[in-house]
């Protein structure tokens, strides 16, 4: 017994450091969203809590002042929310296909799937862009959010978890006479959420901190998601530490509710999903 | 007649997988391609372009700048993965044991650093590892009665920064996902080697990390990527993409010097497919060591 | 059935909504806002890229004055102003492709060599210059031309100063107006030192102000008449020698930030931990925005020379403002933009608002102007900045602006000055490895 207890103090002495040291930077953007922007020029970011410089102004600032903070977290949201949507069900749809059926050009098929899981979208940057260009869609959303549509490592993700689901919906389906399409849409997909849960939060998390292709894509300001627009405020002519600070502190809130509310449904789809190899 | 060929069973797997073929050829195949004759060509956006055969790889062989990128990129990935697996791994085995209090907590805090954007996480890095004495890193050290550090302007205290940041942002997620591959070893394993008098030292080399293999691996695939392919990172650690004496300077980052900064396009092209082949060889032997190609379909 | 056909409705819809929502109508970006100044129905509309917020509201001012001197051509601008890197790769597409391209655009002077590259797709100013000629810096209008075409308008000369803390110098018992030679300078700054711990100078490693300062002085520039890169020279060598020698003498040290004007730099001279700065006339807005501590205590005054004779300034930094060949109006453009730019009343304007020293050289001469008591740069600082700008006038060197500026820029901040005065590597040896490596770079 006095065994087991000393295991679990010392395991929880171990974590709770840890855990402090990664929560430090938090902690310091929590200060620094107190302290006015020339605090942290003067005397740098730091730990200290002093309530001479401190004050509320910046969060005030945040939610009356003229600029454009929340137009860009509505459009990170929104863009989020949609590209999430379309990402996830065009690559379940795709990995379903993967998964029920044996066809000719499958394994040739799959193993392109693996090719784009093993190499960086970046080398795609510059042809995508001239890409972009010719096609008429620069600085549309559509640019974001189609090339990642049929995501690839969502797909493998989805296929390795289908791989676990009985095969008996499936021919049961067809003896009750369901179309291939019926039985995708009424009998598989609802099996599915633990793996949809995680897949988004993880898209989710990208979705929302994607900055480089938007950034390249994006001119219109009134367009800027989130990342962008935060960066915007580091400039050669001064940097805006007021709202990035407060701002920074903001941006956490979405993803942080929405990793807690599905957490339980990440582990448990992970578990069932790609790691089975 | 079109409604019956599209639901039939031998087509439906095409239908299925059309949209992924869609995007595969119009997003990946086609800029792919164009890249590779992009790279065989000096272009800017907008005008005219000449085909020069070799002259851009002849050019990046030679290219200092570039081949200090492609050390840091290497460097950086090779690092990336001597911390960001082991580690991780042993946290999630520690985290998972029964006596483990707080666990969701310490779950969800751990998780947290990479929820955050980059451009919040590189800012407070970098000023956080700024060179002045207030700056928190200095300012800690100088409890031990150590100078202030410029780490921004040194090679490897640079490099010290930016993994600093990448083991923040990174451990919480590696340690969940081998978490999830924890899960699927079965209990009985680790009661039976108990019974048979097995330390935990030995329960950990002889069935957890044999077991946690597949996981291990797409862990070890998607860092290697990410490694490689790490730009933003180091540009908002360095606000910009001119660190001192390039210490931060990575294969990405050149390529988006060349080809949106200088708008030389053909070049950069070749930075890319550079790029492309280094990490498809390194991926691929990764691969074929681990036997991934035997056992998969 | 009704679910999956409600499926494909909803992604269908989706999409369309994305494309929809997508096509922009505005090619530009940034924030935008239209200014009529005052215009009436038959005013033309045209369009200014800027990246400096607050060179907009310079020409929303130049704008109401411009709609009120000329009824019969009156001008509605639609100003957007976007970060800087930003603006310039967009404004570089949109120029080279003829597409999307405002009317009149802010070129900052590290970016200019790239648009002038091949045919210029700008219009040549020359016409609409000349009535100021005689009273504009030449130099200024030198650094945006090529061939003798002329395809911005300055904003600033620029003139580089020194800028030195008299608390700290009194301190010491220096008296700044003795410093005439780099010799004075290390005396005062060993005594500096030796009193009050402090630095009188940086060594900067990540801009070339002092580079560039060292070159002038010896009448020579980064590039030869040509234009091709000559970093290696004799005289830069001297020039970063007397640095480094200043540097072993704790006369100057490196800064946070690198050089003078960053953010890191602003807090260590508003702590007053360095007493000097080589930097060009604009910086003075950065001492009233960012130090606060200092106001009163800093003056200014001709940079220390190498021997007394040399010239002691150069123009250091700015922005080109251009008129694209794609511009709707191309005659009232450049009237307009000249009249924003080099008129006596413009020039005054960029006194008073902007806080730089104007190139129009008759708003020298206006005591009432440049001495104006209500003026925030004459409260800030001890002396004025125009009785320094008098004494230099014709002193004022040109460092071109050349293709290959961009590429020594880069070399010589990210690696070289690093070397040299973090490393301590030999100078000679730097700076041949930095003309290898510029060279390579343009091949």
């Amino acid at each position: 017994m006095r065994k087991e207890i000393s295991i679990r103090i010392v395991l929880f002495a171990f974590f709770a450091v840890l855990c402090a040291l990664v929560l430090v930077p938090f902690y310091a953007i929590a200060l620094g969203s107190f302290k006015p922007g020339k605090e942290l020029v003067r005397n740098g970011l730091n730990l200290s809590f002093d309530l001479s410089v401190m004050s509320f102004d910046n969060f005030v600032f945040l939610f009356t002042g003229n600029h454009a903070y929340f137009l860009w977290f509505f459009n990170s949201f929104l863009l989020t929310i949609v590209q999430v949507a379309l990402t996830l069900l065009v690559s379940a749809f795709v990995a379903y296909g993967f998964a029920a059926y044996e066809f000719k050009g499958k394994n040739v098929l799959f193993i392109c799937v693996l090719l784009i899981m093993m190499v960086p979208f970046e080398i795609l940057l510059l042809p995508l862009y001239k890409l972009t260009f010719d096609l008429g869609l620069m600085n549309t959303f559509s640019a974001i959010v189609l090339p990642g549509v049929a995501n690839a490592s969502t797909i493998f993700f989805f296929r390795q978890y289908l791989r676990g689901i009985p095969n008996e919906i499936i021919t049961a389906g067809r003896v009750d006479g369901a179309s291939e399409y019926g039985i995708y849409f009424r009998l598989v997909m609802p099996v599915m959420k633990p793996a949809f849960a995680a897949m988004a939060i993880l898209n989710g998390m990208h979705s929302w901190n994607n900055l480089l292709w938007p950034f390249m894509v994006l001119s219109d300001s009134n367009k800027y998601t989130l990342p962008i627009g935060l960066k915007t405020l580091l400039t050669p002519y001064g940097n805006n530490y007021d709202l990035l600070i407060v701002g920074s502190f903001f941006s956490i809130l979405p993803i942080f509710l929405l990793f807690v509310g599905f957490q339980k449904y990440f582990i448990d789809g992970m578990t069932a999903g790609a790691v089975k190899g | 007649m079109i409604r019956k060929f599209i639901y039939s069973q031998k087509t439906a797997p095409y239908v299925f997988v059309l949209p992924f073929v869609l995007v595969f050829l119009v997003f990946w195949i086609y800029p792919l391609g164009n890249s590779v004759g992009m790279s065989f060509q000096k272009m800017t956006l907008g005008q005219g372009a000449q085909w020069i055969g070799f002259d851009n790889y002849v050019k990046l062989m030679g290219d200092g700048v570039f081949l200090k990128a492609v050390t840091n990129s290497f460097v950086y990935m090779v690092l990336t993965l001597v911390i960001l697996i082991p580690f991780p791994m042993l946290f999630a085995v520690l985290i998972n044991n029964k006596l483990m209090w707080g666990r969701e907590f310490f779950k969800s805090a751990f998780f947290l650093p990479a929820l955050t954007s980059v451009v919040v996480a590189g800012t407070i890095f970098r000023l956080m590892f700024g060179e002045m004495e207030g700056s928190l890193i200095n300012s800690f050290l100088s409890l031990f009665g150590i100078e202030p550090i410029k780490f921004l302007k040194g090679q490897v205290t640079g490099f010290i920064a930016l993994l600093a940041l990448a083991t923040w942002r990174w451990t919480g997620v590696n340690m969940l996902y081998f978490l999830s591959g924890l899960k699927n070893i079965p209990e009985e394993y680790y009661e039976a080697a108990s019974m048979d008098g097995a330390s935990a030292f030995q329960k950990f080399t002889r069935i957890t990390v044999p077991l946690l293999k597949p996981t291990t691996l797409y862990v070890v695939t998607i860092s290697i990527y990410a490694g490689l392919a790490m730009f933003i990172e180091s540009l908002m650690l360095w606000n910009g993409n001119n660190s001192p004496k390039n210490i931060g300077l990575t294969i990405v980052g050149y390529l988006y010097r060349q080809g949106i900064e200088k708008n030389e396009m053909g070049y950069a092209a070749a930075v890319g497919i550079v790029l492309l082949v280094v990490a498809l060889a390194i991926n691929l032997t990764q691969l074929a060591f681990t036997g991934m190609f035997k056992k998969e379909d | 059935m009704k679910s999956k056909r409600f499926m494909v409705l909803a992604v269908l819809s989706m999409t369309l909504m994305l494309w929809g929502c997508g096509k922009s109508s505005s090619p530009s970006g940034g924030e935008t806002s239209v200014l009529d100044g005052g215009a009436g129905e038959n005013a033309t509309e045209l369009s200014y890229w800027t990246f400096v917020e607050l060179h907009g509201k310079h020409f929303e001012t130049m704008l109401q004055k411009w709609n009120e001197a000329n009824p019969d051509r009156q001008i509605k601008l639609n100003v957007t102003v976007m970060p800087y890197d930003d603006m310039h790769n967009k404004l570089s597409i949109a120029v080279q492709t003829g597409q999307g391209a405002p009317d009149i655009a802010d070129i900052e002077v590290g970016k200019f060599p790239d648009f002038l590259k091949g045919t210029p797709q700008l219009e040549t100013l020359n016409d609409v210059v000349e009535p100021y000629k005689d009273t504009i810096v030449k130099s200024r209008l030198d650094l945006y031309s090529k061939d003798g075409q002329i395809y911005g308008l300055p904003t600033h000369v620029g003139a580089t100063v020194a800028f030195y803390n008299t608390e700290i110098l009194d301190q010491a018992g220096v008296d700044y107006t003795k410093i005439k030679t780099w010799e004075d300078y290390k005396k005062a700054g060993i005594q500096v030192y030796e009193k009050t711990g402090k630095y009188l100078g940086t060594a900067d490693t990540s801009a070339v102000w002092q580079s560039a300062m060292m070159l002038s002085q010896q009448r020579k520039d980064f590039t030869d008449d040509a234009g091709n890169p000559v970093v290696n020279s004799p005289e830069l060598i001297k020039g970063l020698g007397i640095l480094k020698d200043l540097q072993e003498s704790n006369v100057v040290s490196t800064i946070a930030g690198g050089q003078p004007d960053t953010e890191e730099a602003y807090g260590e001279f508003n702590n007053g931990n360095y007493a000097s700065a080589m930097m060009p006339l604009w910086m003075m807005s950065r001492f009233t925005n960012y130090m606060p501590d200092l106001a009163g205590k800093i003056a200014i005054a001709p940079t220390p020379v190498i021997e007394e004779g040399m010239p002691r300034s150069y123009g250091g930094g700015g922005t080109g403002t251009v008129v694209t060949k794609t511009a709707k109006d191309i005659k009232l453009a450049k009237d307009f933009l000249a009249f924003a730019k080099l008129s006596l009343d413009a020039n005054i304007q960029i006194w008073n608002t902007l806080g730089f020293d104007p190139v129009n050289m008759d708003v020298w001469e206006m005591k009432d102007v440049t001495h104006n008591p209500e003026n925030q740069f004459v409260k800030y600082f001890k002396n004025n900045p125009f009785d320094v700008l008098n004494e230099i006038k014709d002193e004022i060197q040109l460092i071109k602006s050349t293709p290959a500026s961009p590429t020594i820029n880069n070399v010589l901040c990210t690696t070289t000055l690093n070397e040299i005065f973090e490393d301590g590597k030999d100078i000679t040896e730097a700076l041949n490895e930095a003309q290898k490596q510029i060279e390579q770079q343009l091949k």
